[in-house]
């Protein structure tokens, strides 16, 4: 039977099915968990731990994604590992080194046993390449942004299973988008499982989903190129270089405005001041903290961002 | 056109005919109903503020949008506008379009205000008054209204008079909203609170800007709700 590994953070899932192994995002089922957690700063990282020791998600192993994408995970990933879950911990290069990011996929393919069957890179490529078609629809008003949302998120594990997941994506309905304005959202995403469609009741279509963009965006035929695609991961490096990323989307999908989502006790947060600086757009900031329905504070900063961008334009 | 605007602690209605104020009103919010007479018709009511779902209305406006129109009515050269409610404090930048809206802590709301008039057993109408009497206050270091309370408490044990903790506070409060605010030149400060004059001395003598304060500033948002009635509902 396969094994499921947990993952914290974007690692290739490519390479993680050509080791013969289920990637499971751990992150995807804390939004909807009821899971309070014992001790936190960041409940995205604070509710899978807990979750992990108290038996609520099983896993055969744990992959922790530490560094510039998520500092939080450091000391919840080992807190598991502790417990004797077998874990393994894996850093991006800041400085973008191929060679050291070749290096940290050869430990993880040896942690998972060694690659197995090279055709799941191809098979996770055109995947992907569906993944871009659905959100260029997105961008034309072709498909509801909370559908691609909800399918772009899942390309961090694919759903523990390529052909079901393919069928999901062809699944998506196509319909004529009605919106007053066009945003983008960066940052974390929402730890509330209805954000997409309440900004959409408020008439805010979101045409870019910043962290879920980078599922698709990354991508490779072999480890060497696998290496050479993923260490440009906008997360885990400088911030100069996510800014030019965002730019370059802001500009290409058109955008009226940019909702940048916080997580309470992130250190992404404390981006939000360069992004304001850097981005020429009406910046919405909300800041979240444990999972549930999109609180009413939020939604009122939502209605009142999508009554200025109407007024303004 | 008309502008009601229920907040978290008082209920306000403008009514507006072609851009000039005819009547208005405040009570406590429990008692908005007192506002909506047998003569108001409902399909003239634009509604704001935390209850504006709650209330009969033609249409509903965030107190973000009826702020901008209410203030540009007085100063339409303003540059952000600072709303200083029961229970948020709102930061408004109308150069860039975007807004700041502080409700997870009492500190910088009119609660916070109120828990301090409360300890003394005083109305907090008369918070400025009792400002205005001495120059200096004592230090009040909290950013947190319930340890700023503490905090005051333990100045009062010290010697410090009321008037000088009163002064005190008003200046952590000015203290804490200015964090809030980016540079700018022309500020307009809106909400009842905007009515105790300690506080806006203390803001005076924290921000780099021009504070102004249009007349009847409570109402400002009942006023704007009612101008956008005017300017864009029955446009």
């Amino acid at each position: 039977m396969t094994k499921t590994v947990g993952i914290t953070a974007l690692i290739p899932p490519e390479l993680i099915y050509a080791c013969h192994w289920q990637p499971f995002d751990v992150n995807n089922i804390v939004p909807t968990s009821h899971t309070s957690p014992r001790s936190k700063l960041c409940a995205w990282t604070a509710v899978w731990r807990d979750m992990i020791l108290d038996g609520g998600m099983y896993l055969d192993s744990l992959v922790v994604v530490a560094g510039g994408d998520c500092h939080n995970a450091l000391v919840d990933g080992q807190k598991v590992a502790m417990s004797g879950k077998p874990t393994h911990y894996f850093f991006y290069p800041f400085d973008r080194d191929p060679e050291y990011m070749e290096s940290q996929l050869l430990h993880l393919t040896e942690f998972l046993g060694g690659i197995k069957e090279t055709g799941m890179f191809k098979q996770v490529w055109d995947l992907k390449q569906k993944g871009k078609a659905l959100d260029r629809l997105r961008v034309e008003d072709r498909v509801r942004a909370s559908d691609v949302f909800s399918a772009l998120i899942s390309f961090s594990d694919l759903q523990g299973d390529p052909v079901a997941f393919e069928k999901c994506l062809d699944n998506i309905l196509r319909t004529n988008v009605e919106y007053s304005s066009r945003v983008a959202l960066i940052g974390v995403p929402p730890i509330y499982p209805d954000f997409h469609e309440v900004a959409e009741s408020l008439g805010l279509h979101i045409v870019y989903d910043e962290l879920p963009y980078e599922f698709i965006r990354l991508g490779g035929g072999d480890l060497r190129s696998i290496a050479r695609s993923y260490r440009d991961y906008s997360f885990s490096g400088p911030i100069e270089t996510r800014i030019k990323v965002i730019k370059r989307e802001l500009d290409k999908r058109n955008v009226d405005g940019v909702i940048h989502y916080t997580q309470f006790a992130c250190h992404h947060t404390l981006e939000d001041e360069i992004f304001r600086e850097y981005l020429d757009y009406p910046i919405l900031t909300v800041q979240g903290d444990l999972p549930r329905p999109t609180p009413e504070q939020i939604v009122l900063r939502l209605e009142a961002f999508s009554e200025m961008l109407e007024v303004s334009t | 056109m008309i502008g009601l605007d229920v907040g978290s602690t008082t209920a306000k209605i403008v009514l507006l005919h072609e851009g000039n104020v005819t009547k208005s009103k405040v009570v406590p919010s429990h008692r908005w109903q007192e506002l909506v007479d047998a003569d108001i018709d409902e399909m003239q009511i634009i509604s704001t503020g935390y209850f504006r779902k709650k209330v009969p209305h033609r249409d509903a406006i965030t107190e973000i949008t009826a702020a901008i129109f209410g203030v540009k009515y007085h100063f339409p050269e303003t540059q952000m506008i600072v709303d200083i409610g029961g229970q948020d404090t709102k930061v408004i930048d109308l150069r860039n379009n975007s807004f700041l809206i502080n409700d997870k802590c009492s500190a910088g709301t009119g609660a916070f205000l109120e828990l301090a008039a409360h300890y003394f057993d005083i109305p907090v109408a008369s918070l400025g008054e009792l400002h205005n009497r001495v120059r200096e206050g004592a230090q009040i270091n909290n950013t947190c209204g319930v340890f700023a309370i503490s905090e005051m408490i333990s100045q009062l044990v010290k010697g410090y008079t009321m008037e000088e903790v009163v002064h005190g506070i008003h200046q952590a409060f000015a203290r804490r909203i200015s964090q809030m605010i980016p540079p700018t030149e022309k500020v307009t400060m809106i909400g009842g609170t905007v009515l105790n004059t300690g506080i806006l001395d203390a803001m005076n003598s924290i921000l780099n800007s021009k504070i102004k304060v249009p007349p009847e500033p409570q109402l400002i948002n009942a006023l704007g709700a009612a101008l956008y009635g005017e300017q864009k509902v029955l446009k």
